[in-house]
């Protein structure tokens, strides 16, 4: 059976521990909070930079279904389907692979490689 | 999916999300930032006891802030305090493990651990409009105080911290620690006895 001023003494013990430990977060420097503060903004960038990509990766299936019905619209009213340039097949292979978008952004660093390619190979210059 | 079983009446952690439109992220990060400016300076302080050392407190804490929000901003907004300690406990514990490796491996090639140099004092938080005698014996017996609860075992030290400092009920505080009410109980009742008989009922 319980003891009642067992637990009246433990809960006065509990009550003088919170008392202290309430005064020590009160009184934490000035250092610590901003660390806090910068930690706090942190995490919330983690909840920007998740919703971000979400979003991209909601649109990329309809992206995908548009490519697709514009590579067969091209296909069945184009001249004929032995026509269709590599360089467009090769295009839309990128464009539905999805993940090969960052390439774009980085179009004159390739095209500086295609022109150093040539200059070493001699066929330029 | 990670599920934790409602465990009381008075607390539950289920799976349940909150549904997400774009006014409901910005109410979220409000939420959120609000949730964590409540707990940031407690979790401080009870990472610090744990561990001893601030900027490991510090670097504890900022990780479950992040872990929360990757895992579980989509919850209810009260389920956020138990899943947060449960975070910084699961962080606090894997330092634990991860300085005993250390200092095995210190010993092994001969050199001497770290040791426990951390100054409690030194640590305290700055003076607020008190006297000289009220700052010293809060100071002290926090001190006190602090150095009785690091020297707990860990799961000990835990649920005395949580129920104690962090105010979370039994049910939040299972949850917290991925224990049973019952477990719980024992330890914190075992804490509070070791507690009173170290430090005495008028420390």
């Amino acid at each position: 059976m319980n003891d009642p001023n067992k637990s009246k003494r433990d809960a006065e013990f509990a009550a003088k521990a919170k008392g202290v430990f309430d005064d020590s977060v009160e009184r934490l420097d000035g250092a610590a909070l901003s660390r806090l503060n910068q930690g706090r903004h942190a995490a919330l960038e983690e909840l920007a930079q998740t919703k971000a990509p979400a979003s991209w990766r909601h649109w990329l299936p309809a992206g995908g279904v548009a490519a697709i019905a514009l590579v067969s619209v091209m296909v069945l009213r184009g001249p004929a389907v032995d026509e269709v340039p590599d360089e467009v097949a090769a295009d839309f292979e990128i464009l539905l692979e999805g993940e090969s978008l960052e390439m774009f952004e980085d179009l004159e660093f390739y095209s500086w490689i295609d022109e150093a390619a040539l200059h070493v190979n001699g066929n330029v210059g | 999916m990670e599920l934790i079983e409602a465990r009381t009446g008075h607390f539950a952690v289920s799976c349940r999300r909150e549904p997400e439109t774009g006014a409901g992220t910005l109410q979220r990060e409000r939420q959120l930032n609000q949730f964590f400016a409540d707990v940031e300076r407690r979790a401080l302080r009870i990472a610090e006891i744990a561990v001893r050392d601030r900027d490991d407190a510090l670097d504890l804490v900022q990780n479950a802030m992040i872990r929360l929000v990757n895992k579980y901003a989509s919850r209810p907004a009260d389920e956020w305090p138990p899943l947060f300690y449960r975070i910084l406990q699961n962080g606090i514990r894997d330092w634990h493990r991860r300085a005993k490796v250390r200092n095995r491996v210190m010993v092994w090639f001969g050199r001497e651990t770290a040791g426990d140099d951390y100054d409690a004092v030194a640590a305290a938080p700055d003076p607020a409009g008190r006297s000289p005698e009220q700052e010293l014996q809060s100071g002290q017996a926090m001190q006190r105080l602090e150095e009785a609860v690091h020297a707990l075992p860990g799961r000990q030290r835990e649920a005395f911290m949580l129920r104690t400092f962090e105010g979370l009920d039994v049910a939040g505080t299972a949850v917290a620690m991925g224990c049973s009410d019952g477990s719980v109980k024992t330890h914190y009742s075992r804490a509070v006895h070791t507690l009173r008989e170290q430090l005495g009922d008028h420390w």
